[in-house]
């Protein structure tokens, strides 16, 4: 292979948002040939008690792509150490390992994706699908001068999902931030989204 | 989800990924306990505890857990080809254990009867070989799992 020492890969970096990690690494370059890396990880758990222990990721060991989906390999809220390695053939590059451990503690979360739709009377909302981590809050109210604010939290899954029966002529204003229990965090809200329902306003 | 073990609380832990970690395994680790006649979890263990005391009985097990019977089940694990179940459970057990901690520290009340319950378990380890005792305590988490899904705060 002309190759006496295969490098290391470079720059690892993961990125997580919503919950969906992802490690990623420079590519090792070898003309003609095709480099397979291999990823594997370990909790505060085995760093403690069994150091000499790394775990193959599950979709990237091996894999062609400089990078790797480790969601479902972090299953538990606690720091990770995470280390990816070349290989050409029977060549095998060193090991490089993520600089700072991660947690899913630090995933970044977004503001919800959202679609208010009428159904005759019924104001419905539908969701963003996010995954079985996220509970949605969703705060609805009508807008008028003096409104009372209702919240309803929705579970995984469940789309699209009945606020209230709205009246003629009002005017109804919703937003919405989701909840990980996982790590006991809120995103930011969703901008405000209001719908004014056709027909007379009903007489007092 | 989160959990209320008298005053002490514990929340991040997703019990289904737990419970999907022990499934996984539950078939190859169950097979190797040849003592069917001996429970170390039995029933005057885990039975009748007190709100307060759960909080000190479930941080004695999961330490006990953490600090012996994954650490010697380890090379099991390896050989079964089922690290990733055990990191998943060996994790969130080591993120129980420091969540209760602190809080359990602080309580003095219920800890003699609560340290009595964990004796039971730990006298009936220490009667069993090393080897079949690990194996036995490991292939019995679904008896701890099903009884802290009880403190679950839905």
């Amino acid at each position: 292979d002309g190759v006496a020492v295969l490098p290391a890969p470079q720059n690892l970096s993961m990125q997580s948002t919503n919950m969906k990690h992802v490690l990623t690494w420079s590519p090792v370059i070898v003309p003609e040939e095709i480099i397979r890396y291999s990823v594997e990880y370990q909790g505060e758990y085995e760093s403690l008690y069994t150091s000499h222990i790394w775990i193959p990721s599950s979709w990237c060991s091996p894999t062609q792509r400089p990078e790797c989906d480790i969601t479902e390999d972090i299953t538990a809220t606690v720091s990770y150490s995470l280390r990816v390695r070349a290989t050409l053939g029977s060549l095998t590059s060193a090991w490089s390992t993520l600089k700072h451990r991660f947690n899913q503690n630090s995933t970044i979360l977004t503001p919800p994706g959202m679609e208010i739709t009428m159904d005759g009377f019924h104001l419905l909302i539908k969701l963003e699908d996010l995954g079985p981590h996220f509970e949605f809050f969703v705060f609805y109210w009508r807008r008028e001068p003096g409104a009372k604010e209702h919240v309803k939290v929705v579970r995984p899954g469940v789309l699209p999902v009945y606020l209230e029966t709205v009246e003629p002529g009002a005017a109804y204003c919703v937003k919405a931030r989701t909840f990980v229990k996982a790590i006991g965090r809120h995103s930011a809200f969703s901008r405000t989204e209001c719908v004014k329902v056709q027909g007379e306003a009903l007489p007092l | 989800q989160e959990f209320q073990f008298g005053p002490c609380q514990v929340d991040g832990i997703v019990l289904q990924k737990l419970w999907q970690a022990f499934w996984a395994m539950k078939d190859i680790v169950q097979a190797q306990d040849n003592i069917t006649s001996v429970r170390l979890l039995r029933k005057e263990v885990l039975q009748n505890v007190s709100e307060t005391e759960s909080c000190h009985l479930l941080h004695a097990l999961l330490r006990f857990y953490v600090n012996t019977v994954f650490k010697n089940y380890h090379d099991k694990a390896v050989e079964f080809g089922i690290l990733k179940s055990f990191s998943t459970l060996a994790n969130n057990f080591f993120v129980i254990v420091s969540k209760l901690q602190a809080s359990q520290e602080k309580m003095f009340s219920t800890r003699e009867s609560a340290r009595r319950r964990f004796l039971l378990f730990y006298r009936a380890f220490k009667q069993l070989d090393r080897e079949a005792a690990v194996t036995k305590a490991f292939g019995e988490m679904d008896i701890l799992l099903r009884w802290m899904e009880k403190f679950n705060q839905l």
